[in-house]
């Protein structure tokens, strides 16, 4: 029977329980659909690793003879090690505006353990010899391309035709970029063939037999550091650029940020609903006994015991949290799979699926149910104090008394006598307040944390191609070449107005323990087209004698500005490690790089006057005939060896902009996700309102005021309340942002910590229209008050 | 006789419980007079507080006419009724329904502040004998004192008639007593209509009319030639 009267009294109260179970479900939708997300994508990268042998180490050259792999390969703690070809090459699509690039890695295929191997999805093995190759399926697909296919590569300053004969992946590439200033792979313009390794020496002649990157896996129990030790004196011959384990390697940081940051996502928001939704139902209950206070005395009359009453009050958190638990979890299960096909547009690796999960089912069920029970009886525990003699006389009027905002004069005269009322409410309840001022200040951060990241991604990507890089067109040189022949040559051009060069180096910089791999980039001190700019936009002259910084490299150094560090690079002739001082460290939110005076850095490298590419500017009056100069740039290097390729920095942005804009829908989530919390609580905690005071609404209502003027009442009271509440979210959502910040940056992109000036204006009016959207079903049901009901009965 | 203040022809209420109707009215014909006190009479269940929630515009009629003046309170829409509580109807309830936030000052200024034409909130502190009780919140006052607040906020509207259920029900005889001896003096101080509605018969003695209600109907209605002064009341 009282299974049947807690139904009814659900029922009765069905708003305040929907609310509460929206929140349930929501929490419980992440936790199992982002827990089983996680261990798809988790156990898909596992198997790929293992399957594939992806590597431990990897190194690159400059040059290395083939035969020395067999040696090195013997080095301590070394388990397997391959050698291999990689090279860039431009696609030769005369038909297509922007440059397509392929990026070639050799297969070996007389080595049967090779590590990093490329998994065949469809198509035939490679065969040496053939001038053919596998291609990366996301190239693949966004492409259009067929098997049997031939693609016309310009590699060795000469047009080959490679046929693809498969297609197929590595764990290598499961989130290729083709430099680090990209935010999403672009498989359009950028794929990865897998080469028979003596395929290669025929696009590339001057490589046969030769190789210039290594990758390897350890011993079990074997330390990278060590091994890095070994081979470092084995490879500074060969022009040793670099060697990181794989906890640096760029597709494997990626997608285990990935998996991490789904992981703790899995297990933070649920926990903030659930928590949410607990003290909902706390406040609920707690109402519910006070309210059935004469019903728990009568009860307790009949001979029920305290246990048999309790048990009855938590059965109401018991059935919202089944039902929030099995529902949210069955939703949850169904939305994994889709959700991991979003993931894998982004992550290429073969997908692992694991479907139904009884046990995050069950756990999330565990979840809700402990939660809801926990609250459910601390809000229901008073019922057990009360003697049924006490229970079913009415309990003591409560008295709070003068609040203490009345002292403040000038404040409470301004009131009206809703206004007061409103303010006692806020002393009288405020337990409940300070649950509203929490949820609502809650809502607001996670909104304005949100939306201040959507404009800061964009803010950035603006930043970098519209302040920092002002040319039109970036010339990229295979290899480095005298920079005043080039510029000359490039200035006669009848497309060039302008060429500015730029030397890219691969430098090791260290302080103290600390030690960052990072490309410096050496800047003519009057450039117009690469401007370094302080906090405030100044630009800053690189200097001869000393390093500028990005933010995030000096943060990695533990270096202040004035500091000097360790600075070498393998490509440096005579001197490998100098002395360095840091003159500036400047904010840089797309990659992280440190720069110096152009000709400084030629000093250092004493191989001439030297550039790895050029920054042009392109004559044209209008976006159109710019473009148009660009295309006819590349066609006039389609073919050259010398040129790597001509990237148009209008395009870059554009094409940012629009992976950009696809990503950003997952923002619109967690917007919503704060308007259904805002939401919740106002409905909630109105409707318990509603249900305490409606002797004292409807009173008002029988003195002859409005719905409307009786709706002020609660709607000042939650107003008040949010007002605060919501500036009391922004300074919530500056250390939010602050937290995500410096969790999400990488060394590819720096988000910065601070709130946009834009989403400062939408949090407040984001929150503000989910109270007022919930505010709208409290006025419909004070218009249904029934004043004669409320007003016969004693309180 | 003065003039009509409300006309009820054949006013019925009736409610649907299920598939039971149930009557509360079954046909009042009635009519209340201006600066008259009434006090309406009848056993539990005889139509006495829904004969007061319409008359007062709490509730519809489902049959019949209800007059206030030239205003069909039968045809009234919910906007109309609360514009005809906010202007001519006063309220005193048994369990006085004062806001337990506000001060007994704040209560009765929460009624003024809707009216049109407000009586001072002092004097009728004073005449109701609580002005040193302004401050005090309704917890701090007795039953007798949260009742002569009520009242007091029933009238600072200054409305026409002032409607009483059971205002003295959860009363001491001697609170009881200042109460309706409140409510006499305001009828005649203020020259206001005061229904009230009562199951106890010793205040018909102090009305002008009694209106006896049995089953819904007006029973018979008895006009007090000689009503005797509240002190003299007693139960």
């Amino acid at each position: 029977m009282l299974w049947r009267k807690m139904l009814r009294d659900i029922l009765g109260n069905k708003g305040s329980y929907l609310a509460c179970l929206v929140l349930v479900l929501i929490g419980l939708v992440v936790f199992t659909a982002f827990s089983i997300l996680s261990d798809n994508l988790r156990l898909s990268k596992e198997e790929f690793y293992t399957g594939q042998n992806f590597a431990d180490g990897f190194v690159e050259l400059t040059t290395m003879p083939q035969r020395h792999v067999e040696t090195l390969s013997r080095i301590d703690g070394i388990s397997h090690l391959s050698g291999r070809l990689v090279r860039e090459v431009r696609l030769y699509a005369p038909q297509r505006q922007e440059s397509v690039y392929l990026r070639l890695v050799s297969l070996d295929l007389t080595d049967p353990g090779r590590v990093n191997d490329a998994l065949l999805l469809s198509g035939a093995e490679l065969t040496g010899g053939a001038l053919n190759a596998w291609i990366d399926n996301k190239f693949f697909e966004a492409n259009g391309l067929e098997l049997g296919q031939s693609l016309q590569v310009i590699a060795g300053g000469r047009l080959h035709e490679l046929t693809l004969t498969g297609v197929g992946m590595s764990p290598e590439f499961t989130y290729p970029l083709r430099d680090l200033k990209e935010f999403y792979p672009n498989p359009e313009q950028f794929g990865i063939a897998f080469v028979p390794l003596e395929d290669m020496s025929t696009l590339f002649p001057d490589t046969r037999d030769r190789v210039n990157d290594l990758v390897f896996t350890l011993e079990a129990g074997a330390d990278f550091d060590r091994v890095k030790e070994l081979l470092e004196p084995e490879l500074e011959q060969y022009g040793l650029r670099a060697i990181y384990p794989r906890e640096d390697q760029l597709s494997h940081v990626m997608l285990t940020e990935e998996i991490n940051g789904i992981n703790s996502m899995s297990k933070a928001l649920p926990l903030l609903f659930l928590f949410i939704a607990g003290i909902i139902l706390y406040i609920m209950l707690k109402r519910l006994v006070e309210q059935q206070r004469g019903q728990i005395g009568l009860l307790k009359a009949f001979g029920y015991t305290n246990r048999e009453v309790v048990v009855h009050y938590l059965s109401y958190a018991l059935v919202v949290g089944s039902i929030g638990g099995l529902i949210g979890g069955s939703l949850g299960i169904l939305l994994a799979t889709p959700m991991t096909n979003l993931l894998f547009v982004f992550f290429n690796v073969p997908p692992v699926y694991t479907g139904f999960s009884l046990y995050y089912l069950v756990t999330g069920l565990l979840l809700s149910v402990s939660i809801f029970l926990f609250a459910g009886y601390h809000g229901c525990k008073d019922a057990l104090k009360l003697k049924p003699a006490e229970a079913m006389r009415p309990p003591a009027p409560p008295f709070s008394g003068k609040s203490l905002l009345e002292r403040v004069g000038f404040f409470w005269g301004m009131l009206t006598i809703q206004g007061m009322m409103a303010v006692r409410n806020l002393s009288r309840n405020l337990g409940r307040s300070v649950f509203l001022f929490l949820g609502i200040m809650i809502s607001c951060a996670v909104v304005a944390m949100t939306w201040s990241f959507n404009d800061m991604v964009d803010k950035l990507v603006f930043y970098q191609f519209e302040e920092v890089e002002t040319y039109d067109a970036k010339l990229i040189l295979n290899l480095p070449a005298e920079r005043k022949a080039v510029a000359r040559e490039l200035e006669k051009l009848p497309e060039v107005m302008r060429a500015e060069p730029m030397l890219e180096v691969p430098v090791a910089l260290s302080h103290k323990w600390l030690e960052e791999d990072v490309l410096l980039l050496g800047i003519t001190a009057d450039s117009t087209f690469y401007n370094i700019l302080d906090k405030r936009s100044n630009r800053i002259v690189p200097e001869k004698d000393g390093l500028i910084l990005s933010e995030r490299l000096a943060q990695k150094l533990d270096v202040q500005k004035g500091d000097s560090l360790d600075f070498g690079s393998p490509l440096f002739r005579l001197a490998k490690d100098q002395q360095v001082k840091v003159v500036e460290i400047i904010p840089q939110y797309l990659g992280m790089n440190a720069y110096m005076e152009l000709s400084a850095v030629e000093g250092m490298l004493r191989q001439g006057k030297l550039a790895t590419s050029f920054l042009l500017s392109v004559r044209g009056d209008t976006d159109e005939t710019v473009g148009h100069n660009i295309s006819t740039l590349r066609d006039r290097y389609r073919e050259s060896d010398f040129v790597a390729g001509v990237d148009g920095r209008e395009e870059r942005f554009r094409q940012t902009r629009e992976l950009m804009e696809t990503f950003g829908s997952v923002i619109y989530l967690y917007v919503f996700i704060g308007v259904i919390t805002g939401f919740s609580i106002i409905y909630s905690s109105s409707f318990i309102i509603l249900s305490e005071r409606s002797r004292e609404l409807a009173s008002m209502m029988v003195l002859g005021m409005t719905p409307r003027e009786v709706f002020s009442v609660i709607t000042f009271e939650q107003w008040f309340i949010s007002f605060f509440a919501i500036l009391a979210g922004i300074p919530l959502a500056q250390m939010m942002q602050w937290g995500f910040a410096m969790e999400m940056s990488t060394d590819m992109y720096t988000i910065p910590g601070e709130l946009t000036l834009q989403s400062l204006f939408v949090a407040p009016l984001i929150t503000g229209l989910s109270i007022w959207l919930a505010q709208r079903f409290v006025l419909s049901k004070i218009e249904k008050l029934s004043l004669i009901d409320v007003l016969k009965t004693r309180e | 006789m003065t003039n009509p203040l409300i006309v009820a022809k054949n006013v019925e209420k009736s409610y649907q419980m299920g598939e039971v109707i149930v009557y509360a009215l079954r046909g009042v014909d009635f009519t209340l007079y201006e600066k008259e006190l009434v006090v309406v009479l009848g056993p539990s269940g005889s139509g006495k507080s829904t004969l007061l929630n319409i008359i007062g515009g709490m509730d519809t009629a489902s049959a019949g006419e209800l007059f206030y003046g030239e205003l069909a309170l039968h045809e009234a829409g919910s906007k109309e009724l609360t514009f005809y509580r906010r202007n001519e109807v006063g309220f005193i309830f048994q369990f006085y329904n004062l806001m337990p936030n506000l001060t007994a000052y704040e209560n009765i200024n929460l009624s003024v502040q809707i009216a049109k034409n407000p009586l001072q909130i002092d004097e009728l502190l004073t005449q109701v004998g609580l002005s040193d009780r302004r401050d005090h919140f309704p917890a701090q006052l007795s039953g007798g004192e949260q009742q002569r607040v009520a009242i007091a906020r029933g009238l600072a509207k200054n409305p026409s008639m002032l409607l009483c259920d059971e205002p003295t029900g959860s009363l001491d005889l001697a609170s009881g007593i200042q109460v309706l001896k409140l409510l006499r003096s305001f009828c005649q101080n203020y020259h206001k209509t005061v229904v009230i509605i009562t199951h106890n018969t010793s205040i018909r003695h102090m009305a002008d009319r009694v209106v006896y209600l049995k089953d819904g109907r007006v029973d018979k209605v008895e006009k007090n030639e000689n009503p005797i002064s509240a002190e003299k009341v007693t139960w």
